[in-house]
């Protein structure tokens, strides 16, 4: 198998754009359609895009725009109708089901609008359990699990259940899930619409935080306004289709709406 | 800044596997204990019907033992009074094994040699197979076959070639029959209607005689009375006149049974004793007062609260099951005997006492004491029992663990229910945790661990509805037979069946909700993480 996997490494070699970034997710023409009832409803129509390591992208778009599937597609959570999606030039829809699984554990790491959280497990519990997946020693996870719950601080709750935890401390739970096995990029999907406005601010600069320190790829869709203070690049999405990209500084931001033209 | 390199995701180790899934199983224990619930009923279920046709497997055969024994008496009493038929002998020759009384005594009965008798047997089943056979006919087949013959006669008619003709003809045209003799076989039977009669004739006059001299030295007792008495010279007439009765074996099992059968109907007949007593007429001309008692029946009417007239036997032998009573009874028979050996008394105040409904010698008490009694009593509730056990033991099937075919096919839609309504309950806990699954794959879990992680739940539940359901079924089933079979239970509990039975119903539990949690866990752990979450 590793044999297979420096094949498909060795593709393609990593892009690097005219600025010398390196690309670490690209898709080519990406279209993703679903059947209910006879009804096929396109959700995207042909993406191109390329996001490069270590920036701190927002994707913004009303609902129903096709920024959840366009999550999932790059976070190889679900498969495109058309279409390809390579991470780090590697063509996800030629992995194998254990190669899909080592991506989701070791490379990527996500973060829910929902949280979710498995229920049944301690905050620990929740922290440690890709870090078991991934073949860490109980004990080296439960170290690394707690320094974790230190970061996004919640070490003294440790031991509690998502129930009883409230929803800004089970996103901070989901945030220390998401980076127990230090992946490349994290997805956010909406991780600041269920919380109240300090809370989200509080998860927000964490965010910020982990892509100026570590160096983690951040991928972020959001309705927030204030991501836009902390992110590299801004992406709109509107039916399907990209309907903007924007360096943040080249935003007008005001108060009340953005003006995206 | 990391760059991305792709692996095999490793397994993970059991022991964490199994710590996940007990732990999911602890948070919906109230989601769990409902899918347990289904397992034990079904389990139970089955169980139920495990022990209960084990146990009346096991209860059939003691109590056909049992009562073949205590039916011993019956037989004797019959073969000493009768010689019996043709049909009878060929019968019981045809059923009886070689070492066995009845298979030597016809042959001494027949002087018949070793060879000769083997083949008088051999004959003898291929003609009960053809009485049975049309036995089982309906009338009208019957008729059509063989017209009206019976018994031998079915030998006798078919030897006539014209009959024949006319049976092969009728089971051609009947296509549903089966009849099994080759015809040739059938053929050379007919032929040998004449040895069968010859042999049988010699049997039953042989028998006659046997008979007519045991009867003559009864010595005015009743062949009972005799029998009673076979231990010490009435085994040697019997011996004598030609039959087999082991005075080490037979005759004291016969002695027993006779002198039990004589007490019980003394016991019985004293329902029926009466004493008048006639007062002298007060005035001139006036017809004398007569006062009749039943002192039996009025002895059981004050025990048992009723009235004389609504006592019967069964009342009898239930209170006699008291020493206390007994004791009672007894002496009041001492009463009586004393009165029967008096043909009249008369008292002092002139009026005279008759004993009607017994003679003197059947009044004697002999040797009947109060335990005695009480002894007579408990063996009838015992064989009271036993023979309810027979008759409810009737169905009981010889094949798998003592079930009938009806109990099998039973057993088999019940499983088909339960293992249904296992699966359905399992589809609906996958269902409801397609949330769970998605996130768990978004985090790196195989689909093999997803779907051992269902299966190995659904073991678990498996096996403690198993558990509880095989504990709860034996105990409804053992305790439904003991109610219905009172004593003849406690001697067939087949300890080693039941626990095999416990085993087989735990394994098929377990068995079949693992099987049915792999369907709707493969379906689970095959979707991608994103189908599984949009799925609600």
């Amino acid at each position: 198998m590793t044999e297979t996997t420096s094949n498909k490494q060795a593709a393609v070699q990593p892009e690097n754009d005219s600025k010398g970034r390196r690309v670490i997710i690209r898709t080519v023409g990406l279209r993703k359609s679903f059947v209910m009832k006879g009804v096929v409803t396109e959700a995207l129509r042909g993406i191109d895009v390329s996001i490069y390591q270590g920036e701190f992208i927002a994707v913004m778009g009303p609902s129903g725009s096709g920024k959840s599937t366009f999550f999932n597609m790059i976070g190889a959570l679900d498969s495109p109708t058309v279409g390809r999606v390579f991470i780090d030039e590697v063509d996800v829809a030629q992995l194998t089901a254990e190669e899909l699984a080592y991506l989701r554990c070791h490379k990527i790491g996500y973060i829910f609008q929902s949280y979710n959280l498995i229920k049944y497990m301690t905050a620990l519990e929740n922290v440690t359990t890709p870090m078991a997946f991934g073949g860490v020693m109980p004990d080296e996870a439960r170290e690394r699990g707690m320094s974790l719950l230190e970061l996004v601080g919640l070490k003294e709750r440790w031991h509690h259940r998502p129930i009883e935890m409230s929803g800004g401390q089970q996103q901070r739970v989901a945030i220390a899930r998401s980076l127990s096995n230090n992946p490349s990029v994290l997805l956010c999907d909406e991780p600041t619409a269920n919380l109240d406005l300090h809370t989200g601010q509080e998860i927000l600069e964490l965010l910020q935080k982990l892509n100026k320190e570590n160096g983690v790829t951040i991928i972020c869709a959001t309705h927030d306004h204030r991501m836009m203070n902390i992110c590299d690049r801004l992406m709109w999405i509107r039916d399907g289709h990209i309907d903007r990209i924007a360096d943040r500084a080249d935003v007008h931001i005001e108060i009340g709406g953005i003006d995206s033209h | 800044m990391k760059a991305i390199t792709i692996a095999d995701q490793p397994w993970l180790s059991m022991k964490r596997t199994v710590k996940i899934t007990i732990d999911g199983i602890k948070y919906r224990l109230f989601r769990a204990s409902v899918t347990v619930a289904v397992i034990t009923l079904a389990v139970a279920f089955l169980m139920n019907i495990l022990s209960e046709s084990l146990i009346k497997r096991n209860v059939a055969a003691n109590t056909r033992e049992r009562i073949q024994t205590s039916r011993k008496i019956y037989d004797w009493s019959a073969k000493l009074s009768s010689p019996g038929s043709p049909e009878s002998i060929v019968f019981e020759t045809a059923d009886a094994s070689a070492e066995s009384d009845i298979y030597k005594e016809n042959q001494q009965f027949a002087a018949l040699s070793d060879a000769d008798m083997a083949s008088f047997q051999a004959i003898s089943k291929k003609t009960v197979f053809l009485i049975n056979f049309f036995e089982d006919l309906d009338y009208a087949k019957r008729r059509s076959m063989i017209h009206r013959a019976e018994g031998l006669g079915i030998l006798e008619h078919l030897a006539n070639p014209e009959a024949m003709e006319t049976f092969k003809v009728a089971l051609s045209r009947i296509k549903s029959i089966h009849f099994e003799m080759p015809m040739d076989e059938l053929d050379k039977l007919v032929k040998q209607y004449g040895t069968i009669t010859d042999i049988t004739n010699k049997i039953l006059a042989a028998r006659t005689q046997a008979i007519a001299a045991v009867t003559a030295k009864l010595n005015g007792r009743t062949l009972l009375q005799a029998l009673a008495d076979s231990e010490k010279d009435f085994g040697a007439t019997i011996r004598e006149a030609g039959f087999i009765f082991d005075q080490q074996k037979t005759a004291p099992e016969i002695s027993t049974q006779a002198k039990k059968l004589l007490d019980t109907l003394r016991l019985e007949k004293s329902m029926e004793i009466r004493i008048t007593h006639i007062f002298p007429p007060k005035e001139e001309n006036a017809k004398p007062e007569k006062k009749v008692e039943f002192p039996f029946r009025q002895l059981l009417a004050q025990q048992a609260n009723v009235l004389p007239a609504d006592v019967n036997v069964v009342m009898m032998w239930k209170h006699l099951e008291s020493k206390k009573f007994a004791a009672r009874y007894l002496t009041k028979m001492h009463e009586v005997e004393q009165l029967a050996q008096k043909s009249l008394t008369t008292e002092a105040d002139g009026s005279s006492i008759v004993l009607e409904g017994i003679s003197a010698e059947e009044a004697a008490v002999d040797d009947l004491t109060a335990d005695r009694m009480v002894e007579l009593a408990r063996g009838r509730t015992e064989n009271a029992a036993l023979v309810r056990a027979e008759r409810l033991t009737l169905d009981a099937g010889k094949g798998f663990m003592g079930l009938g075919e009806r109990l099998a096919w039973l057993l088999f839609v019940s499983m088909l229910v339960c293992g249904i309504g296992i699966t359905n309950a399992m589809m609906m806990a996958v269902t409801e945790r397609f949330n769970e699954i998605a996130t768990l794959k978004c985090l790196g879990a195989l689909d093999g661990f997803i779907m051992i992680m269902f299966v190995l739940e659904s073991c678990f539940m498996g096996l403690v509805g198993g558990i509880i359901g095989s504990i709860l079924g034996g105990i409804i089933g053992l305790s439904r037979m003991l109610v219905s079979f009172g004593s003849a239970f406690f001697t067939a509990i087949p300890l080693g069946d039941l626990m095999l039975g416990m085993l087989i119903s735990i394994l098929l539990g377990t068995l079949l909700a693992a099987i049915s949690a792999v369907i709707p866990s493969y379906k689970a752990a095959r979707l991608a993480p994103m189908e599984a979450m949009r799925v609600e």
